[in-house]
């Protein structure tokens, strides 16, 4: 992909975050407009379609996907403030019901694109999942003052600024960036060097449930972790 | 199987025969052989294996203009042909609803685009799917109506291409809000839902004003088979209902579906006595809805006193409660819990099963709902009173789907494995899930004895009422 069209997606995710908390949506529909927004830009050209309005799309299918409906007036209300900042708000006229409609059509549309699968697996409840696992190998005062989570949830978040959300699984997007966040405070799980496996790597001698994933390997961790920082540099790129 | 399907693909090809033949003479077999042989195979070696896209009873299992990425991963077995291609190409067309009768010059066009290197794109294999008919509202024609459900109507359709009966579930596109969050849920758990014992989705087709999905058609749901036999069940169909239902859930729940709307309506049931979980991704309710669309009351019956409460976790436990209503209501005839208030359905679960100790539902004694009820204090009556046609096994596995707490509520698969089962033998726990449990030796649907002569005749005409689809 050029990298022209990763600007624009990378500032539609912006917009698409934004739009979303406005409409205070948790993490989990935004990501799953965010996944929607990069699938249906896998499948067709940047330039046949309007970004915003199937970031716009997208974001109202979530709210449904996740069942956090959200009115579709308020969806259009607050997508056009966002993205118009300095205009004023919609009023109640022609412009407000051909974006209505608009959104109303596109989701048609980006629902036969993605051929109706629209229900995907998030890694966030992995992330929670690990993240509860591993504080109980943490020293409690480690664990209290060095924000792991907090960097896990927002390398997280800002992940879905690319489409690595769709080159890689959820359970393993959740361990990179958590592996992620500990390199970021320089930390190590206690005792990793003493096991006979990788914390994020299975033991076969275990039952399931001590798993944290079963087919992940370091490369794959470290290509998670190379596009994350990719994502970043393209942020001053976008910014600039 | 397959195996020998692609032999004889590859040698009906090379000696140049229509491929319209062969292709119907491979629909034939697929019927055929598909029961017959996977069982066999079953019985022998003890291997299942699985038989990709084909569902047991050879209809379609791609959607059109839907269909998946993973169109390479058609059959594990490893080809070596030469004209590997062809097969494979072949091989997805198989997928198609096996007594569909292609058109002439579909055939000829398709033979063209078999050359060696003509690997066929999605988009230019969606677009051969749409000119079989595919996609299309002229391909289906509506009979009756079904009935009316919450975002939707359903009619009874015949399809022109294969002449099969079909559901044609009708859902209004109203402009206000686009297409209902439930009918996009639905779509889109069912396109991953392959087993014998969940409704099929045979096609989706959109126009500007509406959504159709097109499921296979069964004759009957849960409720008016029971009608049917006057309510008097064969203990032998109970236990195989109740397994099928079981099985279906199973395959739900481990995908992490819930179904969270189980009553008698949403179970179909064919001729056969397959029985096939119909009508997914109910919303996911914030409070109990009370009217549907077509302002049809929303039954209480089947909901567990958890949600009934206010419950807002939603775990698979959810739908366990209700396949305990659902059993003893094929077991004895009447519904277990018919209240038509939450106070009223509530009261007369806890008339049934006492009124719950903090210990049997943690959380009861500080729930703001339940104790602005004010309740009197039940005694659990014993489950023998209320289903005395069941056995000791039957009121054991009853008792655990009933339970308070929604956690120690019996999983599906466990359900599956308990010893009310053990007539069935141990060779249903390894058919693959796409096959039906009928084609296992000694499983077949016995006369029920409430049944009457004339209900099948009668029971032709009677419209789906409650089938909310």
């Amino acid at each position: 992909m050029d990298t022209n069209a990763v600007k624009v997606h990378f500032r539609v995710i912006r917009f698409i975050q934004e739009a979303g908390l406005k409409l205070r949506l948790t993490s989990l529909p935004i990501a799953t407009a965010a996944v929607i927004y990069h699938k249906f830009f896998r499948e067709n050209k940047i330039t046949d379609f309007d970004p915003y309005l199937v970031g716009t799309t997208a974001l109202y299918m979530a709210g449904k996907i996740e069942e956090e409906v959200v009115k579709l007036r308020d969806v259009v209300n607050i997508c056009h403030r966002t993205l118009h900042k300095n205009k004023p708000p919609l009023d109640i006229g022609e412009t407000f019901w051909s974006l209505r409609e608009s959104v109303a059509s596109s989701e048609l549309l980006i629902l036969r694109s993605l051929r109706f699968k629209v229900v995907f697996s998030q890694p966030h409840k992995f992330v929670l999942h690990y993240l509860k696992f591993l504080k109980d190998w943490f020293d409690p005062h480690d664990w209290d003052t060095i924000p792991i989570s907090k960097t896990s949830w927002a390398f997280l978040r800002d992940c879905y600024h690319g489409d690595m959300c769709l080159n890689y699984k959820a359970e393993h997007i959740a361990i990179g960036v958590i592996y992620f966040a500990l390199l970021s405070h320089g930390m190590e799980v206690p005792y990793h060097n003493e096991a006979d496996m990788k914390w994020w790597q299975e033991n076969p001698n275990q039952p399931p449930k001590m798993v944290l994933s079963d087919d992940l390997t370091l490369p794959t961790v470290q290509n998670i972790i190379s596009d994350l920082m990719t994502l970043y540099e393209m942020e001053i790129l976008v910014q600039s | 199987m397959m195996k020998k399907l692609k032999r004889r693909l590859s040698l009906t090809l090379r000696t140049g025969r229509g491929l319209d033949e062969s292709l119907s003479e491979l629909a034939e077999q697929l019927t055929v052989e598909d029961r017959s042989q996977s069982v066999q195979e079953v019985r022998e070696n003890g291997i299942v294996h699985e038989i990709p896209r084909i569902g047991s009873d050879g209809e379609s299992e791609e959607i059109s203009g839907t269909s998946d990425e993973k169109d390479d991963n058609i059959s594990p077995v490893k080809r070596r042909h030469k004209n590997r291609r062809i097969n494979e190409e072949v091989m997805k067309r198989l997928s198609l609803p096996a007594d569909i009768r292609l058109p002439e010059n579909f055939l000829a066009r398709q033979s063209l685009s078999l050359s060696p290197d003509g690997q066929l794109t999605r988009q230019s294999r969606r677009k051969s799917l749409s000119e079989i008919g595919f996609g299309k509202l002229e391909s289906y024609t509506k009979l009756d109506k079904l009935g009316e459900g919450t975002y939707a109507t359903v009619f009874k359709g015949k399809s022109r291409l294969t002449d099969n009966l079909v559901a044609l579930k009708e859902i209004r596109l109203e402009h206000e809000e686009g297409a209902p969050c439930t009918a996009i849920r639905e779509v889109s758990l069912l396109r991953d839902l392959k087993h014998a014992n969940i409704v099929t989705l045979h096609d989706i087709i959109h126009t500007e004003k509406s959504l159709t999905l097109v499921f296979e058609y069964l004759e009957k749901d849960l409720k008016q088979y029971m009608d049917d036999c006057g309510n008097i069940m064969s203990m032998t169909n109970v236990k195989i209902f109740l397994y099928q239902l079981l099985r279906g859930l199973a395959y739900c729940h481990k995908r992490r579906v819930l179904h969270r709307d189980l009553k008698p309506q949403n179970l179909l049931i064919n001729e056969r006595g397959e029985l096939k979980l119909a009508d997914f991704g109910l919303a996911r309710a914030k409070s109990i809805p009370t009217k549907t669309y077509s302002n049809e009351v929303v039954t209480l019956w089947y909901r567990p006193p958890d949600v009934l409460l206010g419950s807002t976790e939603y775990s698979t436990p959810i739908d366990m409660w209700g396949v305990g209503c659902i059993f003893y209501e094929m077991a004895c005839g009447r519904p277990l819990f018919p209240g038509s208030t939450v106070e009223d359905e509530l009261l007369l679960i806890f008339k049934a099963l006492g009124t719950p100790t903090e210990q049997e539902f943690p959380g009861i004694s500080s729930n703001e709902e339940y104790v602005s009820y004010n309740f009197s204090r039940y005694k659990p009556e014993p489950l023998i009173n209320i289903a005395p046609r069941l056995d000791h096994d039957g009121l054991d596995l009853l008792s655990k789907f009933l339970k308070y707490a929604a956690r120690n509520r019996m999983s599906a698969a466990s359900g599956m494995t308990h010893s009310f089962f053990n007539s069935f033998g141990s060779t249903i726990h390894r058919i693959p899930d796409t096959v039906s449990i009928f084609t296992i030796p000694g499983i077949s649907l016995h006369r029920d004895p409430g049944i009457r002569s004339s209900s099948l005749a009668a029971s032709g005409n009677r419209r789906r009422q409650s089938m909310l689809f």
